[in-house]
């Protein structure tokens, strides 16, 4: 059985390389699982499904996983169980050939930036890359290697989309009612960079949104709910002292009214960054209930406001999107406008990578903003490392505002736009 | 301990048709001894699980209905304040000295039990059904997690008070918000999505045989229709049967779009919803000569 536990263990290696967390007692847990329900196939499967999955956009990538690493056996093999096991732990490992043992590091943001990462066993290899190729992570890697690679790991990502997505069909999905395809693509478009976005990702980032609107209103639905404790309210908390006797044991609060947030978004519509900026846009559309009021507006080199018509972005007045980008005139003219719009309710979301191609970067406007307004929140969806090169004024921009948070992918775009609230 | 196949018994009999994933997971809460989080949309039959899991270990139920605000006193035990102070009021008019008094006033008699409390002190194993979870708040689940852990509680009156034997836990979420990874961790998880058309049939035929086959069939293969065509509250199965019982009263004896436009308001029950599916009506069940 020893053959058994390394193979789940470089099992559960592929997954975490997927990027599914699993924990050392999850990890136990399989084990105990599986030799619980023994090794047929299907009851192996589901054992180990309970026990590492604890989220069901991951069961996609599980049952990938796992067809891959414990193949189905042969019809016309004999139906002994004991070779029934064998068949399962000697299918697992089989490499194809042709493929270089290349893996993407799974959390890009632990691994650090220079650091190359290979896979030691070649049997992870091929769960892995399929996984990783499919997923499209973006890494830390030197910049040399990072080109180089690039033309590669583009071709690698689409053919490993177009096998997944064939690979995906091949199998029925285990629970009826749940598109696997559909999630497993979710997934892939939240972790890829907007940097490495092309028009194919964005509309189907655009395609995604839908489902992801819908979970990030609940998530920031929840947030902004009033908070539990406000004032004392006598009268309540005397009713519940009568029943104590008369000690003031149980205090009573006044719910706390709803609070008012006004949310002003500014979005850099130039270059790569507008795929991030209209993304943003369409997120926050979708969670206009949660705020009194919703201002959005686009910039290059000026401002101009923002709407979503049919799914199209609309601005007024139109701006030219290749201009020079100008974000200390754009401040400026965001401070004349101020009256009525820069009040204490409202937090200002800043969406930009701060490259001002040398012009003034005006942060003493980002600094009044800052005190006029309840918050200022600069989102970049800019690799960290890059901050602060070139005509990059994001350290500026930095020392004025509450918090400057990367988002350099629609997970962290939705991480960083619910931590707002 | 009990097989998967005394479990796969013991679920049919309770006439709850599942799959493997679901047996397979229960099988394992109670081969591992770890609780259960079962996930999923609402009326798809995960408070069911625990009903029925009940039922298999011939053993009570006892239910923890989560709410937002739901504290450890509500959960866990509470003293009977009321009376500890009647008591010291008789005490008094008696004249006894306060540490006889203490030693009544902070009894068993004069605690009480809530359902953890009462999972705990149970003298044999119950099944503990922590229901919607996702509506409690964050700090309750951190409590939960330490309970969870170790099966005992201290009353700072009482001392330490040990299960013993644990309880089989079952959580269910409604996915209203995300659960702490800590929770996750220490569960099994399961999945438990709306049936497919042959499940549900299987389902509509169990639970209620008056109707015929033929028709339980286009009931179930309409219900699993409605469900994609993205409503505000898709049918849960409970609705189903309610619905299938109601074509029965109504004896409708083939699903044409006048019986699905009668009965409709069992099945659904937003005004949108009902909108919606009459103007589709036509195009799934045809108007029959």
């Amino acid at each position: 059985m020893a053959r058994l536990r390394d193979q789940l263990v470089s099992f559960i290696a592929a997954l975490r390389a997927a990027g599914v967390r699993i924990s050392v007692a999850e990890s136990i847990d399989a084990m105990n699982a599986v030799a619980a329900v023994g090794l047929e196939r299907e009851r192996m499967h589901e054992a180990l499904a309970a026990a590492l999955i604890k989220d069901e956009a991951d069961r996609a990538i599980f049952d990938e996983s796992f067809n891959r690493f414990f193949a189905a056996p042969r019809a016309n093999r004999g139906e002994h169980p004991d070779q029934r096991g064998e068949q399962v732990s000697a299918a697992g490992g089989r490499g194809r050939p042709g493929e270089d043992p290349f893996s993407l590091p799974r959390d890009a943001a632990l691994a650090s930036p220079r650091e190359e990462k290979s896979l030691s066993l070649p049997s992870e290899a091929k769960p892995a890359k399929k996984a990783a190729a499919a997923r499209r992570h973006d890494t830390e890697k030197g910049k040399d290697a990072e080109e180089s690679k690039d033309a590669e790991r583009h071709s690698d990502r689409m053919r490993g989309r177009w096998e997944r997505g064939e690979a995906q069909t091949r199998e029925e999905s285990p629970t009826p009612g749940i598109d696997a395809t559909r999630v497993a693509r979710i997934r892939a478009i939240e972790r890829t960079a907007f940097d490495k976005f092309s028009d194919l990702d964005y509309d189907e980032a655009r395609d995604a949104l839908a489902p992801l609107i819908r979970r990030f209103r609940i998530r920031l639905g929840r947030r902004l709910r009033l908070a539990r404790t406000g004032r004392i309210d006598f009268r309540r908390t005397i009713r519940a002292a009568l029943q104590r006797g008369g000690a003031l044991i149980d205090l009573k609060f006044r719910a706390r009214r709803p609070r008012h947030v006004d949310l002003i978004i500014l979005a850099d519509i130039s270059g790569s960054v507008r795929y991030a900026a209209q993304l943003m846009l369409e997120l926050m559309a979708g969670a206009r209930g949660c705020f009194r009021r919703v201002s959005s507006f686009v910039y290059v080199d000026h401002l101009a406001e923002a709407d979503f018509e049919d799914g199209h972005l609309v601005m007024t007045p139109a701006l030219d999107l290749y201009a020079r980008s100008d974000f200390g005139r754009v401040l400026g003219e965001l401070w004349e406008r101020r009256t009525g719009l820069l009040t204490r309710a409202a937090i200002v979301v800043i969406m930009g990578d701060g490259r001002n191609n040398r012009l003034p970067a005006r942060a003493d406007l980002v600094r009044e903003i800052g005190r006029a307004c309840r918050a200022v929140v600069w989102l970049n969806p800019e690799d960290p490392a890059r901050w602060g090169t070139g005509d990059s004024a994001i350290k500026q921009y930095a020392r004025e505002v509450n918090a400057l948070v990367p988002s350099r992918n629609l997970r962290e775009l939705q991480v960083a736009l619910a931590a707002i609230a | 301990m009990l097989t998967r196949e005394q479990i796969s018994d013991g679920l049919e009999r309770a006439r709850y048709v599942t799959n493997e994933r679901v047996e397979t997971a229960i099988f394992l809460a109670l081969a591992l001894e770890k609780p259960l989080l079962i996930e999923g949309p609402a009326g798809a039959g995960k408070t069911e699980v625990a009903k029925v899991l009940a039922e298999i270990l011939h053993t009570e139920l006892i239910r923890l209905q989560c709410y937002e605000g739901l504290d450890e006193a509500r959960a866990l035990y509470e003293w009977n304040y009321q009376k500890q102070l009647l008591r010291m009021q008789a005490g008094e008019q008696q004249g006894l000295r306060w540490e006889e008094l203490s030693e009544h006033i902070f009894s068993r008699d004069y605690l009480l039990e809530r359902p953890l409390l009462k999972a705990i002190t149970a003298p044999s194993r119950v099944v503990l059904l922590i229901d919607e979870i996702d509506k409690a708040d964050e700090e309750f689940e951190a409590f939960l997690l330490e309970l969870l852990s170790d099966f005992q509680i201290s009353v700072p009156e009482l001392g330490t008070l040990k299960a013993h034997e644990r309880p089989v836990v079952i959580l269910t979420s409604n996915r209203a918000r995300e659960l702490s990874e800590a929770l996750r961790r220490r569960c099994l998880h399961l999945f438990i999505d709306f049936p497919g058309t042959e499940q549900e049939r299987k389902i509509i035929e169990l639970k209620v045989p008056e109707l015929d086959a033929k028709l339980a069939a286009e009931a179930a293969r309409f219900v699993s229709a409605i469900r994609k065509l993205g409503l505000r509250k898709p049918p849960s199965i409970a609705e189903t049967l309610d619905w299938a019982l109601a074509l029965v009263r109504l004896g409708v004896r083939e699903l044409d779009t006048d019986a699905v436009r009668t009965a409709l308001g069992v099945l659904l029950k937003h005004e949108d919803d009902r909108v919606k599916v009459e103007s589709k009506a036509s195009a799934l069940a045809p108007r029959r000569r």
